[in-house]
């Protein structure tokens, strides 16, 4: 049912004032990767970028490739395949794995890696007991490998919202006319859910792109390699942010691809909701090795990781009081996935007017995804710093003295951060949520003497909460274990669970980065047992969740 | 109207951003308890109790931000005249020497501040001490190398050792800074010749920190290594049996003892320029380079004290010492850092 899409742009806009306000909060979101942009392009010109250019930078930008490729392949299979058994399916152990799926998520990727390294490098546990079989997981191919086992979860998330929310007519009459359900699900249910597994894939392509702690540890030498020795090697901020903007057009280009996929899957998409689609039943070893193919990415992302971290702390018992970390972590993830979540949806609901500003300022405000987290730093530093310069002057013609507050020096600032380097993980999963409230849906509710307001919270909101809780959780999580910013921009004294994990990490103390670690998935575990309920109390009144 | 909730969404973005109070300035509040701010990039956890000890002697207390070196520098000097810093700490001369260039610290005199500290770990211009001293070390085979088959770094480009060499990656600034000794000592060509001999001579690619090239000797992938001294001092002191074997399995050399010595990198701290508490940043680098902060830091760390005579316990680091160490001034490291880099990417050392 294809969409006439004439009565959209001027009923969002009429509707609601939100747009202007989205746009605003969202250029706020992009305002650090714009300075790190006007750091790149005022900065002065040495021969650094001639010398890489003849150098490494070729070898750079195909271990990104390849990184990324894997990473997409990878967590493409995993997702898709879980997202449909977990949405469609019933077996055993089928509601419990629905949340505990998502937690590898709260794994860091460079966690990931120092376990998996540590367990197959020659002398570990793996190469021992195979005599050197088990192949070293190391350089693009085993960076790939730590991505598809942690961020898998992405894509999974926002593919089985998509299929659990697909009605069963297009599938049902795929089936009538005799198609096999294999042939059924490939033409039927995968182009309906595309682009929430094209907006999970984008997610894992940037952040596998942007990612440092992980290729460094495992030797792929991808662009932050090459970026971050810009930076700490050669003494060149200024290349550093050139190097990050190659990252940022390879962003936009992810982001094009995915667009496109939005635009092609359009025309699949059934509008509005009528009869949800009742799940096959696996009986007997069918049901069996659903099981076990859901339990594997568990294994290889959280289990296998953690538990030999966890062996390797009960050698080295750590006196660290973890209570103060875990609740700053708690608190700022909190904080910045609820913003987030409102963020993203504001700025879903611009993006719906099609305006080109609100299409611009969305797609700027994604971009702080694609940039590695030390560098978003810097744009958050700059911006911080520069208001700063302005303030303190006025402050001062005002009352004499400074501006009473650092901007850098508060937890603020690090929401700030947080928000510009994860509005994407918001915007993304927002949008597509939203894009099941087909225009034609808002014609209706509107003919039947439904106020904007009404429209939205009885015909939007039971339609996108699944989404955008998804979207807050997403955020959520990478906010937990997020590094690079939150090191530099804490307040004093203030650790969070993840800077306690790398500083033993990067100690090559693993045993005490372990518990630490372990924390960081527990703490991950609350919010997902509180949204499991909530979405399962929702669709207890009929809808199939 | 529009624009109107514009500025209010601006507004109240920008509010947010701001009402959080901030530690760093309600000190001034309550002016009777002295403090020190620290921007620190050793991200030892044991430096707590190095700390606590230094508020125990002096009441000062330690407010802390530990990061990366080149993200410290950044935000201290993004905050300009407004930064809370009062010393940075940082495990690299280089990163030491560009703070120094972006005017970060304040010119000290350390002729009594740093009594007893060789002047070599001391920035020639006045800026900033080191405090503890980490060595870059050969470890070899104890069964597959003769004592005296390797006893300089120039040796490891040597065609003897082709395919049996394990060292990490060269965005390490342990590398960078054994390359920058290079370059200072021989030259640029010279030190290029010896850092492709040495990717020549690689057993693998690149990988791991420097406890997995010690592991990678003992699993047999390779007949030396380059690593930090202490991290053999940490398998070595490690809880776990796997690892003390890993250790038992090569022998630490500190390489040119009959000539240059062996190159040592520091820990070291500078006074910020535009720092709120320098009496208090005068007396933690005191501190630092007291009896009691050296003997924490050889008995917890494994790092060498900078002072003579400082009595510690620690089993491991004391039968790796004495050492004769590399006299050039260590902020020839930073002088020579970017041109140790340039080298790297050129012999395509991953």
């Amino acid at each position: 049912m294809a969409v006439t899409g004439t009565a959209a742009p001027r009923a969002a806009q009429k509707g609601f004032n939100a747009t202007s306000l989205a746009v605003v909060a969202a250029l706020i979101c992009a305002a650090p990767i714009l300075a790190v942009a006007w750091i790149a392009l005022t900065g002065d010109t040495g021969d650094y970028l001639a010398h890489l250019a003849q150098t490494r930078l070729p070898t750079y930008l195909t271990h990104s490739a390849y990184v990324a490729g894997v990473a997409a392949l990878g967590t493409g299979l995993l997702g898709t395949s879980l997202g449909w058994l977990i949405a469609r399916t019933q077996f055993p152990g089928r509601e419990f794995l629905g949340w505990v799926l998502i937690l590898p998520l709260a794994v860091p990727a460079y966690v990931a890696a120092y376990a998996w390294l540590d367990l197959s490098t020659a002398g570990g546990p793996l190469y021992t007991a195979t005599n050197g079989l088990f192949p070293t997981i190391r350089g693009s191919w085993g960076a790939g490998l730590m991505f598809s086992f942690v961020l898998y979860p992405y894509v999974y998330l926002l593919a089985r919202d998509a299929f659990a929310s697909q009605s069963a007519d297009a599938y049902d009459a795929a089936r009538t006319l005799g198609s096999p359900p294999w042939h059924a699900f490939m033409h039927t249910a995968l182009p309906m859910a595309r682009p929430a597994i094209a907006a999970g894939l984008a997610l894992v392509m940037m952040e596998s792109l942007a990612d440092y702690g992980t290729v460094s540890h495992l030797g792929a030498p991808t662009l932050s390699i090459g970026l971050v020795r810009a930076w700490s090697g050669a003494g060149s901020l200024v290349d550093a942010a050139r190097l990050s903007l190659v990252l940022v057009v390879v962003a936009l280009l992810i982001f094009g691809l995915e667009r496109a996929q939005r635009r092609r899957a359009r025309s699949v998409t059934a509008s509005g909701k009528t009869r949800p689609a009742q799940r096959f039943v696996l009986r007997g070893w069918k049901g069996i090795a659903a099981l076990s193919f859901c339990l594997l990415p568990l294994a290889l992302g959280m289990f296998i990781p953690l538990g030999r971290l966890a062996y390797l702390a009960l050698s080295e018992p750590s006196t660290t009081n973890l209570l103060d970390a875990s609740l700053n972590s708690l608190t700022l993830a909190i904080t910045a996935a609820i913003i987030a979540a409102a963020l993203g949806l504001s700025t879903a609901y611009a993006l719906r007017s099609k305006g080109i500003i609100a299409t611009m300022s969305a797609r700027a405000a994604g971009l702080g995804y694609a940039v590695p987290g030390a560098v978003a730093a810097v744009g958050v530093i700059a911006i911080l710093s520069g208001t700063q310069q302005i303030l303190d002057p006025i402050w001062r013609d005002l009352t004499g003295a400074v501006f009473p507050i650092l901007l850098t020096g508060g937890a603020a600032a690090l929401i700030f951060a947080y928000l510009s380097r994860f509005a994407a993980a918001a915007i993304g999963p927002a949008e597509s949520a939203l894009s099941r409230v087909t225009p034609a849906l808002d014609g209706a509710a509107r003919t039947l003497g439904a106020t904007p307001l009404q429209t939205a919270r009885r015909v939007h909101w039971p339609l996108i909460v699944g989404g955008l809780t998804s979207a807050g959780l997403l955020v959520f999580v990478e906010v937990l274990k997020e590094l690079p910013a939150t090191m530099i921009l804490r307040p004093f004294n203030y650790d969070t669970l993840a800077v306690i994990a790398h500083s033993y990490a990067a100690d090559e103390r693993l045993g005490e980065a372990a518990m630490p670690s372990i924390l960081i998935t527990l703490v991950a575990l609350l919010p997902m047992v509180f949204v499991a309920r909530y979405l399962s109390s929702r669709s207890a009144g009929g809808q199939d969740r | 109207m529009k624009f109107a909730s514009a500025v209010l969404a601006t507004a109240a973005l920008t509010l947010t951003a701001c009402s959080q109070p901030d530690s760093a300035t309600s000190d001034t509040i309550q002016s009777e308890q002295r403090v020190v701010n620290v921007f620190s990039a050793r991200h030892y956890r044991s430096d707590e109790h190095v700390y606590a000890a230094f508020t125990a002697a002096t009441g000062i207390d330690v407010n802390l931000i530990g990061a990366n070196g080149d993200q410290l520098i950044e935000r201290v000097r993004a905050d300009g005249e407004r930064s809370p810093a009062d010393v940075i700490i940082t495990v690299d001369a280089a990163r030491l020497h560009r703070a120094e260039e972006a005017g970060l610290f304040a010119r000290t005199d350390f002729s009594q501040l740093a009594a007893g500290v060789s002047d070599h770990l001391i920035d020639p211009d006045g800026y900033w001490v080191g405090f503890t001293m980490r060595a870059r070390v050969i470890a070899y085979s104890a069964d597959r190398v003769a004592e005296g088959d390797i006893t300089t770094y120039e040796q490891l480009a040597d065609p003897r050792w082709a395919g049996r060499v394990c060292i990490r990656e060269s965005g390490n600034a342990y590398n960078q800074s054994l390359m920058a000794t290079m370059v200072a000592k021989s030259g640029e060509e010279a030190a290029e010749a010896w850092a492709a001999g040495i990717v020549a001579n690689m057993a693998r690619p690149p990988q791991g920190g420097d406890r997995d090239q010690l592991r990678g000797i003992a699993a047999g992938i390779c007949d030396v290594a380059v690593v930090n001294h202490y991290y053999y001092a940490m398998l070595a002191n490690s809880g776990q049996e796997a690892d003390q074997d890993a250790a038992a399995a090569s022998v630490l050399l500190f390489p040119n003892q009959d000539d240059s010595g062996a190159h040592v990198n520091i820990s070291g701290v500078g006074i910020a320029a535009n720092a709120p508490h320098s009496a208090e940043a005068r007396e933690l680098v005191a501190f630092l380079l007291s009896a009691d902060a050296q003997r924490l830091f050889a008995e917890m760390t494994h790092e060498v004290p900078v002072i003579d005579g400082v009595e510690w316990d620690n089993a491991v680091l004391e039968a790796m010492l004495p050492f004769r160490e590399d006299q050039r001034n260590v902020s020839e490291l930073g002088d020579q850092n970017a041109t140790a880099q340039r080298i790297f990417d050129r012999v395509g050392w991953q």
